[in-house]
């Protein structure tokens, strides 16, 4: 691995903690593809920086987002019980890839959703009318003045999505929003800053059920995961904070762009 | 879903003590060297969810939620078996 300055590793932290955040993701869908493609870290050793730095992320935004009243705390668990199980086979399954192979699936996940995340940028999941029932796992969002109810539509498709996050998750170091809120918000008729906040309030477990396993077999690179994990702290604290500013519309174009142009790098790399 | 309740003002606490706990390691660990504290550190930061989810099913069990309570039994579950697995993998290689 080559002499990286802890400076270098906490300002990539933060860069990629600041813009996950403000997507609703944990940061490792651009941290892993900048330590490995810019920094030359060995992918194994970047899965499992993102993977810890993830949790440290997820944590902070879910504190910023627990405090907004926009987490759906029932729909979360409901959901973690797929999510920690993908977690934990991701964990288990990722020692049996090769460094090509992880590069390929990295980047094959991300251009699926890039494109899916695009396709739906204009529409909105919410019912105007406050009498509607949300149902067990529904709930209400407030946006400036107005109050929307919401229903969650389709779980069997929001468990499988969580399955699968959970596993992609603990093979690629990411925390698994990056499948979740395109899913719960297409298919699942969850407003799009409620499946973010969901999702991020389920990653810090997600992770944590691979991240011990990376942890026992040597890949976590102490003082890169330290360095790294600082820096995405505060940068995503600040993201989450910004999020609320930016418009739902432009965050999902922002989102697709910036996952289709990664695909590619990380698909390349994987040749 | 606009105001916080209680048990999101608990979870809230879980997750900001084992974050400030676990990043005052992880700098002191980076400023000093000491691969103690920095192992210490990452430690603490991959237990902070568990000891989320343990707050989540302590309060679900209270509040006599059953359904719910099984969910977060689950999970807890899922997070003590993967640590199970990571001890093994450890005696292993060790």
């Amino acid at each position: 691995m080559p002499e990286l300055s802890a400076a270098l590793l906490f300002a990539t932290g933060a860069a990629t903690g600041l813009v996950g955040a403000m997507l609703g993701l944990g940061g490792g869908v651009f941290l892993v593809p900048l330590l490995t493609l810019a920094l030359g870290v060995p992918i194994r050793a970047a899965i499992a920086a993102s993977l810890i730095s993830v949790i440290a992320t997820a944590s902070a935004s879910a504190t910023v987002n627990l405090n907004r009243g926009l987490v759906n705390m029932r729909l979360g668990l409901v959901l973690e019980v797929a999510t920690s199980v993908g977690g934990l086979m991701g964990g288990l399954a990722a020692s049996r890839l090769t460094q090509r192979q992880l590069f390929l699936t990295f980047g094959i996940t991300l251009a699926v959703m890039g494109v899916l995340m695009a396709a739906r940028s204009g529409k909105r999941n919410v019912i105007a009318d406050l009498d509607v029932d949300p149902g067990v796992l529904g709930g209400r969002i407030r946006e400036g003045e107005k109050t929307y109810v919401y229903r969650v539509k389709r779980l069997p498709v929001a468990m499988s999505s969580s399955l699968a996050a959970g596993a992609v998750s603990g093979l690629l170091g990411l925390g698994g929003g990056i499948i979740k809120v395109p899913v719960l918000n297409t298919f699942c008729g969850i407003p799009i800053r409620v499946a973010a906040a969901t999702s991020t309030f389920m990653i810090g477990v997600t992770a944590a059920a691979s991240a011990f396993l990376y942890w026992s077999r040597g890949d976590v690179a102490l003082g890169l995961t330290a360095a790294v994990c600082l820096g995405a702290l505060p940068g995503s604290l600040l993201g989450a904070h910004l999020s609320e500013r930016v418009n739902a519309r432009y965050l999902k174009l922002l989102m697709a762009v910036v996952l289709l142009v990664v695909a590619v790098r990380m698909a390349l790399e994987g040749r | 879903m606009s105001q916080p309740t209680a048990l999101d003002r608990v979870i809230e606490g879980v997750l900001s003590v084992g974050l400030l706990c676990s990043s005052a390691l992880l700098a002191a660990g980076l400023l000093s060297g000491r691969q103690g504290l920095l192992s210490a550190g990452v430690v603490l930061l991959m237990m902070t969810p568990l000891a989320r989810v343990v707050v989540v099913t302590i309060d679900l069990l209270r509040q006599r939620d059953w359904p719910f309570a099984a969910t977060s039994l689950w999970i807890l579950g899922v997070l003590l078996f993967s640590l199970y697995m990571a001890w093994r993998l450890q005696a292993a290689t060790a």
